[in-house]
């Protein structure tokens, strides 16, 4: 096991090294990139945050987007892109938690759960591959930012400690965030045996699923307390830990039902509350950890706060890219759900019956797709989802404006840009 | 660590009955570094001098007036040093081997019975350990209910299910009494810190998320006489609420802003977690189940006490031996608590423990009073590794336990760890505060809930 984070820690200084070279090529790749950055900065000074603004912004960054990747890769490249700047392949991060004795004596056990439909077979499979939405991205956001915020002369640290222009304890954030990210899909996973269905498996199996999750999530969450304890600052701890708190809340609001699904209360009326509950499961920690990363570099109040912002906005960006997805999306069409942006939004323009019309869809033996979907498109419920869209990217992407320029802060907005895609 | 000096007199007295195999006697040593006894006509001291190489057996007894000691040298724990210790060790012992009888020296009996006291100082009895901090404990459920603030109802409901005012609260009270204790030994005043207080509503909030979390994993439905959380609401959102109020706890202690105190107390979490995958798995070597149920204690329930115990002393301003001190006590303390807790199991009946009894042996786990059965009753160990899944194994081995003096050595293991505990806190300023700690380790031995 430590022959392996040896050989992981070897690979890690190795592209440390690397770094340097690839910097060279890649700024190559980026030539236009200094003018376009200079016409951001105009365009800054002239206006504040005006909408006409915002789209223009908005077009300067779609295209420059455009010209630096492909179409569907564009994430992936974004990601390996961010991954050289902060020094080693992120996807690797909770690997360490991975390689513990612990966690290999639940892997073991995991073969008996093989057949059954428990949630935390899936959530396992998705820390050992790379699957669409376990890129890591949270703890590779957190060391960019870190990154581009650069050293500070009041840390408690000195430069030569950086690692490829990180702190060590900003790494560690980086890691426990992950961490964190990790063990609570893998508690959310744990289902209520009342409520099991035949086709799920034995009963006997799901209870000793349910074991594995709750064991398995409370090591994580334990490593990430006792990390979070060692980097010493009080401060980071309480933001970190009361993030944890928030996605737990996410819970028990009226969007999520007892096992877990989303739901729409009656009392849900307007996009705010969309935006509640997402700050709440996704936005809350990675806002919290970026915000923390500065805290731990000991850098000013104000760039801790810009740091927040970004992170909140850019899951406010992915995440409604990713219910547009849905629909604009054919194969993605079953992650439409009640809760998904655009159906909120329409729930604020249309009538009563409209509304009440639309979840008859959702309720039929096989959920009528097509009908939902083309009153959703009519309404301008998507196209207003766009809109909101490219504006929290906007958001994201100007609360970056109190970092100088650097490729950690390219990558950056790369990395909003590619995960917030709307097309 | 893995063994506290009193479990290892205990097994040391069950060698010279001939009760213990003598493979465990040396791993023991070798695990411990050293060990004494003493009683009141003999010292028996066993220990290996890793600098030197040497074991070293000494022993003395006042009725043979002198020491004997017999000194072993060896570069390696090869069998023939093995040979020779137990040797020597036959020869040493047999002397007072016949002195040698837990009854005659304690009087146990008297210990355990509820209708009469025993002797020692009426000073300690007037002490009630619970009047002794009444009024910090009564804010303690507000306090506690003050960090789970939360806008969502059901949250709120959930996570406040536990902190009605029912439970022992004995985590706090011994955190809230060791505070008291230290601020009067390291002369900073008689009442609790604030900072202090937090540690215990702390101590009490992880306590009670990790009931939550165990409750699901060994499929409980009733808890301190009511519904489980996960009876109630199912078990998705009681292990959420459980990290919720993890979460909140760590918030509070992150708040007190003194590292040392926090990393401490995030090293409990770790040991809880470890202690419950210790639980999962039992050890094929029969010698070595019984210090792996011993760890298991630890890092269930001793380390969360001894920790809070001391994290209070740290804030107390205490020295770096007396902390060790308060960490001592609480670790004692706390493996006394679960061995009464675990007797408990066996002779009371699930009226008056809110909980349903022989429970442990259900879920398969083989705690003291039947590892100590196993010994004389060789049966058990194949239903012990069998983790008491066949049919009829939980009815056999109650009567094996109750045939056996499993009970009774538990409860003997528990006496020494108390008495320990009062050692511990014996060299603390007097005062009310110390008294009732040292009275508290009394009274833990007669609990009946």
């Amino acid at each position: 096991m430590y022959s392996l984070i040896y050989q992981l820690r070897m690979v890690s200084f190795e592209s440390a090294t690397k770094i340097v070279s690839f910097t060279r090529v890649y700024s190559k790749s980026l030539q236009t990139f200094p003018k376009c950055s200079s016409i951001k900065f105009q365009l800054n000074k002239l206006s504040s945050s005006s909408d006409k603004f915002q789209i223009c912004k908005y077009t300067f960054f779609r295209d420059y987007r455009v010209t630096t990747n492909e179409d569907k890769k564009s994430v992936s490249k974004a990601v390996s892109d961010a991954e050289k700047i902060v020094g080693y392949p992120t996807s690797f991060l909770s690997l360490r938690c991975l390689l513990s004795d612990e966690l290999s004596n639940i892997a073991l056990h995991m073969r008996k759960l093989v057949g059954t439909r428990h949630p935390l077979l899936k959530t396992a499979r998705g820390m050992v591959f790379d699957g669409k939405n376990n890129l890591q991205l949270r703890g590779l956001l957190v060391m960019l930012i870190s990154k581009a915020a650069g050293p500070n002369p009041q840390a408690p640290y000195t430069e030569q400690e950086m690692i490829s222009g990180v702190y060590p304890s900003q790494r560690s954030l980086a890691e426990i965030t992950e961490v964190i990210h990790t063990a609570s899909l893998i508690h959310k996973g744990v289902v209520n045996l009342a409520d099991i269905l035949p086709e799920d498996g034995p009963l006997s199996d799901m209870e000793f699923g349910n074991k594995m999750a709750v064991l398995s999530g409370d090591y994580l969450l334990s490593s990430a307390c006792i990390g979070l304890a060692k980097l010493g600052n009080p401060l980071v701890i309480e933001q970190v830990a009361s993030s944890i708190g928030d996605m737990m809340a996410a819970e028990f609001t009226p969007f999520t039902d007892a096992g877990g699904k989303s739901t729409v209360p009656e009392s849900c009326n307007s996009f705010s509350d969309w935006l509640k509950q997402t700050h709440l499961s996704f936005g809350s920690l990675l806002a919290r950890s970026c915000q923390s990363a500065m805290t731990l570099a000991g850098h000013s109040e104000d760039l801790g706060k810009m740091a927040f912002a970004f992170g909140e906005n850019t899951t406010y960006a992915h995440q409604l890219s990713k219910d547009i997805a849905a629909i604009t999306n054919q194969d993605e069409n079953p992650n439409l759900r009640p809760t998904s942006a655009p159906v909120v939004l329409y729930r604020e323009m249309a009538s009563l019956e409209e509304i009440n019309k639309m979840y008859t869809f959702w309720q039929e033996e096989k959920i009528n797709y097509k009908k939902i979907l083309s009153a959703l498109v009519d309404s301008g419920a998507v196209d207003k989802c766009k809109q909101l869209c490219l504006q929290y990217r906007n958001k994201a992407i100007s609360s970056l404006d109190c970092y100088t320029e650097s490729d950690a802060k390219v990558a950056l907005i790369n990395m909003v840009t590619a995960v917030s895609d709307v097309r | 660590m893995a063994l506290s000096n009193t479990t290892s007199c205990v097994l040391l007295e069950k060698w010279c009955k001939g009760k213990c195999t003598f493979n465990l006697l040396w791993k023991l040593t070798n695990a411990l570094g050293s060990t004494t006894y003493r009683s009141n006509n003999l010292e028996l001291s066993c220990g290996f001098h890793q600098a030197n190489n040497i074991k070293a057996l000494c022993y003395s007894s006042r009725q043979h007036r002198g020491n004997h000691c017999c000194n072993l040298h060896s570069t390696s724990k090869c069998s023939s040093l093995k040979r020779q210790w137990k040797h020597s060790l036959s020869i040493a012992l047999p002397v007072f081997v016949p002195s040698l009888s837990y009854y005659s020296i304690m009087p146990t009996k008297r210990k355990f019975s509820t209708s009469q006291k025993d002797e020692p100082d009426p000073s300690y009895l007037e002490i009630d350990p619970y009047k002794l901090v009444a009024e910090e404990m009564e804010g303690l459920a507000n306090d506690i209910k003050m960090c789970l603030k939360t806008e969502e109802p059901l949250l709120k409901t959930m996570s406040h299910y536990y902190f009605d005012g029912k439970g022992k609260t004995f985590r706090p009270l011994v955190s809230l009494l060791m505070s008291k204790a230290c601020n009067i030994s390291s002369n900073i005043g008689d009442s609790v810190l604030e900072k202090q207080k937090t540690v215990a509503i702390v101590a009490e909030m992880i306590h009670t998320a990790s009931l939550v979390h165990d409750d699901v994993i060994d499929a409980s439905d009733t808890r301190r006489g009511q519904s489980s959380l996960n009876k109630m609401y199912g078990q998705r959102r009681s292990i959420l609420v459980g990290d919720y109020i993890l979460s909140q706890a760590s918030i509070a202690l992150a708040r007190t802003g003194n590292p040392d105190v926090i990393t401490i107390l995030s090293s409990v979490l770790g040991d809880l977690v470890s202690g419950e995958f210790m639980q999962l798995g039992s050890k094929e070597d029969e010698n070595e189940r019984f210090s792996h149920y011993l760890k298991k204690t630890y890092k269930k329930t001793a380390s969360l006490i001894a920790n809070t115990c001391k994290a209070v002393a740290i804030l107390g301003q205490c020295d770096e031996e007396m902390s060790e001190l308060a960490y001592q006590y609480g670790k004692n303390l706390g493996i006394a608590f679960q061995l009464v807790d675990d007797l408990l199991d066996f002779i009371s009946s699930d009226m008056v423990m809110g909980k349903p009894t022989a429970a442990d042996l259900k879920l398969g786990l083989a705690t003291a009073p039947v590892l100590f059965a196993a010994q004389e009753y060789p049966d058990l160990h194949a239903m012990i590794m069998r983790r008491f899944t066949e049919e009829g194994d939980v009815e056999q081995a109650r009567y094996f336990v109750a045939k056996s003096d499993g009970v009774q050595q538990t409860k003997l293991l528990a006496l020494q760890h108390s008495k320990e505990a009062i050692k511990n806190v014996q060299d603390f300023a007097s005062s009310d505060a110390q008294r009732a700690l040292i009275h508290l380790a009394k009274i833990l031995l007669e609990r009946k809930k």
